[in-house]
């Protein structure tokens, strides 16, 4: 226990090694949101973790032309537009699509990338050339994007993907037709893995989105600062060449999408990816797996204690919530139990960050478990030391800290360890509340590269490496606490 | 005050439906051993426990020296907890299967209740506790576990653990039933030994030839109530008593 303390206080020092923000203070300074963790947009650099992208390029050249100095500030997607409303932020620049409802409450900039439909089918599949072939065939969507919709529309029946990526891979293996998908993604997908298995076949006639920047209304003089910026890196030709290094096409004019991946940068290796995703998985595992199993099993150990003293107690009314809550807990799936605190929650005014919520989701799931272990680990403690205990004039939390929970624990240890290693694999389901923990990492990794196999099995590896420490650790801690029991 | 260290009048337990102690009425005088003997279900063992709040009696007063509880008045709640915590704090119990603290070693069983409840000094318990193991021949073992002791040698721990609390009163719970034959006597050589040095004890026990050799007096319970009491040359040498008698003549038949 004390080790899982010392542990979780150490994981949290290392997370406190962030770099101040850079000051100096000449030109106007000029605050950009943007999320980091899209790529090829916003992402860092697996080998220099510097940010960059599409949009960060993109922004840094307008910045040259304006005379601004900037800063960026990573935030997520969620809270960027609530970022901009409070003056944490000046302007996203983060693939912002221009629509009416933004129009009207925003500063946005004139387009610098233009993306439409295309329909993707596998190359040479001549049986798929326009929407309309795509009824009665199935196609691989994100859930949530219109462009399932759009599918949907088309009479095809659609399975949800996360990601292109995995739509792509799909595809490939047959068990797709078709994808409709935002070029932009295809055009990247293509150009990052130099694949040649999938092709675009044709339009999804639908006319295309337009990204801006999004400034406050108030700032007029920044806007047309950006926007001269823009119409002049247009014509010197700097947008078109940026968007030739990302997407081998330009995306900065309409309708400039068709790519040509005469010079594609190739596939990279399989070694090569691992090679460069293996730290990210590393910073992931260290900053959040580690510390958000830690502190979860710390919290909901503590809780499991006051649970199984509420099972086991005489107030009936008390015992019954207990009861109510382990049943509950062991009743529901722990990703529902997540999805309860992330996305529910909100919607009666207590919203969480996402680290906040896993660590309530996760260490609540595990209350629930290790409660019935601490309470059967309590009870077969013998009647007679509770007895003695009070003899002696021990009070109620006296005995329980000095005599039964060191005995209890001896007990307790084994059970108490599977939860811990179910635990630290149970944070995988940190990813789909916008944790970038171990698994994301290897997710978005894998989305990148198609490299699901080798991806996956590393991730796989790192759990496995931190399950046989924890294993080791168990070990010794058993040995210990068996010290005092026949030799 | 009297010489009177233990006063028990009218104690009434039952649990359920069933009348374990039906008016109880004894006196111990200070530096006097008192045996409780009787059959299985007399009720001595709820009486001796009863004396230290393990059970907590119906109704009736206990009094230990200068604490007295009147259970027919005992309030509810936390000032009810308190008192009878007080007149637990006045006697020390030895268990039948001594309950030591397995995960502490034979010194810390000692300290433990004088440091951590009484917030006495660690040095001064500390020192008071190796004699206490010195005088019931176990100074050597201080650092040792439970379990590396034999059972004698444990029961003998459980004494010291007692006596570690400086009770008014030292309760013995059949101390020696729970062990070996070969090992009964070195644990009644150290009873014995508490008589000749002042201590107040009540036992509860089967050891007829010890309760005639050590107690100043001795009760005979049966049903809940006192049947006879007196010297034990008079209860247990020449009882009045049929329900006494039929008792003894069993016992030592099979002793």
């Amino acid at each position: 226990m004390r080790q899982v303390i010392r542990g979780a206080v150490l994981l949290l020092l290392l997370l406190i090694v962030i770099p101040p923000p850079a000051t100096a203070q000449q030109q106007p300074v000029v605050k950009v949101g943007t999320e980091g963790t899209y790529p090829p947009f916003s992402f860092h650099d697996p080998q220099t973790a510097e940010l960059t992208g599409y949009d960060i390029e993109v922004i840094k050249a307008i910045a040259a032309k304006a005379g601004w100095r900037l800063e960026f500030v990573e935030t997520q997607w969620d809270a960027i537009f609530p970022a901009l409303d409070s003056g944490r932020i000046d302007l996203i620049a983060n693939q912002v699509s221009l629509n009416p409802e933004r129009a009207a409450k925003y500063g946005l900039s004139d387009p610098y990338t233009y993306s439409r439909g295309v329909i993707v089918r596998r190359t040479g599949d001549t049986r798929v050339k326009s929407l309309a072939d795509l009824s009665g065939k199935t196609t691989a969507q994100s859930s949530t994007s219109n462009w399932a919709e759009v599918a949907r529309d088309a009479g095809a029946r659609v399975e949800a993907v996360e990601g292109f990526a995995q739509a792509a891979a799909l595809l490939q293996q047959g068990r797709v037709d078709a994808i409709v998908n935002d070029d932009i993604a295809v055009l990247d997908y293509l150009a990052t893995t130099g694949s040649s298995a999938v092709e675009i076949a044709g339009d999804a006639g639908r006319s295309g989105s337009r990204q801006v920047l999004a400034l406050r209304k108030a700032d007029a003089s920044l806007l047309s600062q950006a926007n001269q910026a823009i119409a002049a890196l247009r014509a010197d030709g700097t947008l078109r060449g940026i968007s030739q290094k990302y997407f081998k096409a330009d995306v900065s004019v309409e309708d400039g999408g068709s790519a040509d991946l005469s010079q594609g940068r190739g596939p990279r290796s399989t070694w090569d990816v691992l090679r460069s995703t293996a730290w990210p998985m590393f910073v992931g595992l260290v900053k959040v797996t580690i510390p958000l199993t830690a502190l979860s099993f710390a919290i909901g150990l503590a809780l499991a204690l006051l649970v199984a003293l509420a099972r086991i107690s005489s107030y009936r009314a008390l015992a019954g919530v207990a009861r109510a809550f382990i049943s509950i807990i062991r009743g529901t799936p722990l990703l529902l139990q997540l999805f309860i605190v992330f996305y529910g929650l909100p919607q009666i005014g207590l919203k969480f960050p996402p680290f906040t919520a896993a660590v309530v989701a996760f260490s609540l799931n595990v209350a629930g478990y290790a409660a019935e272990v601490v309470r059967s680990a309590i009870l077969s403690v013998p009647r007679g030391q509770f007895e003695a205990a009070s003899t002696i004039g021990l009070n109620y939390s006296q005995t329980l800290r000095r005599i039964v929970l060191p005995q209890a624990a001896r007990t307790a240890v084994p059970p108490l360890s599977n939860t811990l290693l179910s635990l630290l694999k149970d944070t995988s389901l940190g990813s789909v509340v916008l944790l970038t923990e171990l698994f994301r990492e290897s997710q978005l990794a894998a989305a990148e590269s198609n490299e699901f196999l080798a991806l996956y099995s590393f991730a796989g590896l790192y759990y496995w490496l931190i399950c046989v420490a924890l294993s080791a650790g168990q070990k010794r801690l058993e040995t210990r606490l068996n010290r005092y029991v026949i030799v | 005050m009297t010489d009177i260290r233990v006063e028990v009048t009218d104690l009434h337990k039952s649990f359920g439906s069933l009348d374990v102690l039906r008016g109880i009425d004894f006196s111990v005088l200070r530096g006097t051993s008192t045996a409780l003997l009787g059959p299985s279900g007399s009720g001595k063992t709820t009486l001796l426990r009863s004396l230290n709040v393990l059970d907590t009696p119906d109704r009736g007063v206990v009094r230990i020296d200068d604490v007295s509880v009147d259970f027919s008045a005992l309030p509810a709640g936390k000032a009810g907890r308190v008192a009878s915590q007080r007149l637990r704090g006045q006697s020390g119990m030895v268990f039948q299967s001594h309950n030591l603290f397995p995960h502490r070693t034979v010194l810390q069983n000692l300290t433990e209740g004088p440091v951590v409840a009484q917030g006495r000094p660690v040095e001064e318990v500390e020192a008071e506790a190796r004699v206490l193991l010195d005088q019931v021949g176990l100074a050597d073992r201080a650092s040792s576990y439970p379990h590396q002791l034999s059972g004698g040698q444990q029961q003998r721990v459980g004494i010291a653990r007692a006596l570690a609390l400086k009770p008014r009163v030292v309760l013995f719970d059949e101390p020696t039933s729970a062990l070996d034959p070969e090992l009964v006597g070195e644990v009644l050589a150290v009873i014995k030994d508490l008589a000749s040095q002042g201590w107040t004890t009540v036992i509860v026990t089967h050891e007829i030839q010890f309760a005639s050799h050590v107690a100043d007096q001795v009760l005979f319970l049966d049903g809940g109530v006192i049947v006879e009491s007196g010297p034990p040359a008079q209860v247990i040498g020449d009882p009045r008593e049929e329900r006494t008698q039929r008792f003894l003549s069993r016992i030592l038949d099979h002793g």
